[in-house]
């Protein structure tokens, strides 16, 4: 947990080259040591032979006389062993033979010594030493300790970099699982997600996974139909409170008094009635009312018209409006009308006074297009932005307009949207906000849920 | 006129039955769809007011059975306003639909179209409208008050004109919205509020008597009123 940030590759592949270079490590010092015992006694073995050589040729060597053939046959012999050096001593201590000051020899030995009992002419045991240079094995090891811990580092290193490899290629599945995940939304929670792909300690996660997408579809429909429902039963009873009072507000002679609360309690019905007939409307958009397509000319033409509807509006808020670019296709026209007032609206009632707000209308390749609106005015922060499409979201509760806005006008945007194949977008930046949808021009693909 | 209401709901056939006699119409009532078709077999209405959801027969199988021997014109009431309900409504013959709640005004109106159009007048359509000193030239798309010319864009002529036919009667919000501009849904926005009263600047602030009012709760009216 000390480093959450590291991906489970980088760890694994960490551990692993720790490992590896500890076991490569182990086995290397298990063969240097192995190599260093061989050759020491290799070593004394070889010195033990020339020993005995150096005995057999001093034993040929009876008197005196025999001394300058013994020196040679010594000299001869250390011509064939450059790494041999001996010193023979008299036991007075006076030098009989040494050879200690040739060139080429080096200064590490190894070092016997003895004693051969018998020399005539010398009266006593001769006492012998006798080293043999071991540089060259020594150099050897040397070079043998380096190449095993090369070999251990580049061993670990490989490792490290393979199961770095095979972490990602592992865990290609889990890659595949985010990507599936990411495409669920609210609306196409039945949608499972497809472990047949999986390996096999995935499978009972991706179970536990559409278990429960499975539930939380089952209570997103529940509350869908809830919604629904109780916006549906709403009706009856509003029609007839809205339809009582109306007709009691016809009665001639009513005190005027009388008719403004009746006219007051009017008002608000018939917001209620607008809050549910919008409710009824996001549920079936959200449980799969398509879009009644068909040709449309002109989007400019259409937006047109939407604004000649919010001219007045617009005109008292001293405001300007300016439509960009254009688009056709096969779209439900109404439900387009119905989603640009609610941005023209919304635009108007934010909008820099003396500013301009501006409609742009943008094709996409493959019979998409985008429809947005742009005003000058404060900025919605980032956290609001991906909000602003929730029903009865308020980005601002102090500034809601509660009389002419329930909140409910951007999710019905949202879902239209969705009727047409696309979806909302909002961004703030700069003192310009941009609030609008992507939406397929074509008659193919108009639900993707 | 003789009116048929079949609706289920005691107390809004009882308001729909109060407020469309008070409106000069005389009216029948039936709580349930048996009844209702019986009544609209035998009976010689002028118009039905049928409620989609009824115990007994529903209402669309009750108009079915109806269109087999009458085309007595029928205007649906329906709770639901799921696109397929709207049209499987119309393709069984209903003559118009309305969807719950509405507004007692707007349905006045609806009927008046539909009796209208059964009973075709005579009078061909006339190409000046007038109201006091309000008189506006269908042809020549003028409109003047007392000899002065108003000087109103095609949207605020369109709105001038609506209520100039229906003059003396309540219309509201929703279908100003959708007669003058085509937008046939309840907007958030008080666009429809700003474009009266942007007309009646133009039309009532200059001039003493004041023509366009506002009926609360309901929507707007053009009308001479005492002073």
């Amino acid at each position: 947990m000390k480093m959450p940030s590291l991906a489970l590759g980088e760890r694994l592949s960490i551990w692993l080259a720790a490992q590896t270079f500890a076991g490569l490590g182990l086995v290397s010092m298990v063969v240097y040591l192995f190599a260093a015992a061989d050759l020491d006694a290799r070593q004394t073995e070889s010195l033990q032979h020339k020993r005995e050589l150096v005995e057999h040729v001093l034993a040929e060597a009876h008197s005196d006389r025999d001394l300058p053939t013994l020196l040679h046959k010594l000299d001869d012999f250390f011509l064939g062993h450059r790494d041999m050096v001996l010193t023979l001593l008299k036991p007075d201590g006076s030098s009989l033979y040494d050879n200690a000051s040739r060139p080429g020899s080096t200064s590490r030995f190894k070092k016997i010594a003895f004693a051969y009992p018998y020399w005539e002419s010398a009266g006593g045991a001769l006492s012998a030493r006798m080293a043999l240079d071991t540089a060259a094995d020594d150099q050897f090891l040397h070079r043998l300790a380096i190449a095993l811990m090369s070999a251990s580092m580049i061993g670990a290193l490989l490792v490290s970099a393979g199961s770095f490899v095979l972490v990602r290629l592992g865990l290609r599945p889990v890659r595949s699982l985010v990507a599936q995940t990411k495409g669920l939304a609210a609306q196409n929670l039945h949608r499972q997600l497809d472990g047949s792909q999986q390996p096999r300690e995935l499978q009972p996660l991706v179970q536990q996974f559409n278990a429960l997408l499975d539930r939380l579809s089952r209570a997103y429909e529940q509350l869908e139909g809830f919604n629904a429902d109780v916006a549906h039963e709403l009706r009856t009873p509003l029609a007839t409170l809205m339809t009582g009072i109306e007709v009691a507000m016809r009665q001639p002679g009513l005190p005027e008094s009388t008719l403004d609360l009746l006219g007051s309690n009017l008002e608000e019905l018939r917001r209620m009635a607008g809050i549910v007939n919008d409710m009824l409307f996001l549920s079936h958009a959200s449980s799969g009312a398509a879009a009644r397509r068909e040709p449309v000319e002109s989007l400019a033409a259409l937006a047109q018209d939407v604004s000649d509807y919010h001219e007045a509006a617009i005109a008292e808020a001293g405001l300007q409006l300016r439509i960009k670019g254009d688009a056709a296709g096969e779209v439900d026209a109404p439900l387009l009308k119905r989603a640009l007032s609610n941005l023209l609206g919304n635009a108007t009632r934010y909008a820099k006074a003396g500013s301009v707000i501006q409609i742009d209308i943008a094709a996409a390749p493959q019979g998409n297009a985008s429809l947005s609106v742009c005003n000058e005015g404060p900025a919605i922060s980032s956290d609001h932005l991906p909000r602003l499409f929730d029903r009865f979201y308020r980005a601002d509760p102090s500034r809601a307009q509660a009389s002419v806005n329930h909140g409910l006008g951007l999710s019905i945007v949202d879902a239209i949207a969705r009727m047409h194949g696309g979806e909302p977008f909002a961004s703030s930046a700069d003192g310009t906000t941009r609030i609008g949808f992507t939406l397929s021009t074509g008659p193919h693909n108009s639900r993707s849920g | 006129m003789k009116l048929l209401v079949v609706e289920d709901e005691a107390k809004l056939a009882d308001y729909l039955r109060k407020g469309l006699s008070e409106a000069g119409y005389t009216v029948e009532v039936a709580l349930n769809g048996i009844d209702g078709l019986h009544l609209a077999m035998e009976g010689d209405h002028d118009l039905v007011l049928l409620d989609s959801m009824l115990p007994g027969i529903d209402g669309l199988s009750l108009l079915a059975a109806l269109r087999r021997t009458k085309q007595t014109p029928v205007l649906m009431l329906t709770a639901r306003s799921g696109v397929d309900d709207r049209v499987q409504g119309l393709q069984s013959g209903a003559d118009d639909y309305l969807i719950k709640p509405f507004a007692f005004s707007e349905l006045l109106a609806r009927i008046q179209v539909l009796l209208r159009r059964a009973a075709p007048r005579s009078t061909g359509e006339q190409t000046t409208l007038r109201i006091g000193d309000l008189e506006v030239d269908l042809l020549r798309r003028r409109a003047s008050r007392a000899g002065q010319r108003l000087d109103l864009t095609a949207k605020e002529f369109s709105l001038l004109t609506l209520l100039l036919r229906r003059q003396g009667e309540v219309v509201t919000r929703t279908e100003l919205a959708s007669q003058v501009w085509d937008m046939n849904f309840d907007s958030e926005t008080n666009v429809v509020e700003v474009a009266v009263r942007r007309l009646r600047t133009k039309l009532d602030v200059p001039f003493e008597h004041h023509l366009l009012h506002t009926v609360r709760g309901m929507g707007y009216v053009l009308e001479e009123r005492p002073q």
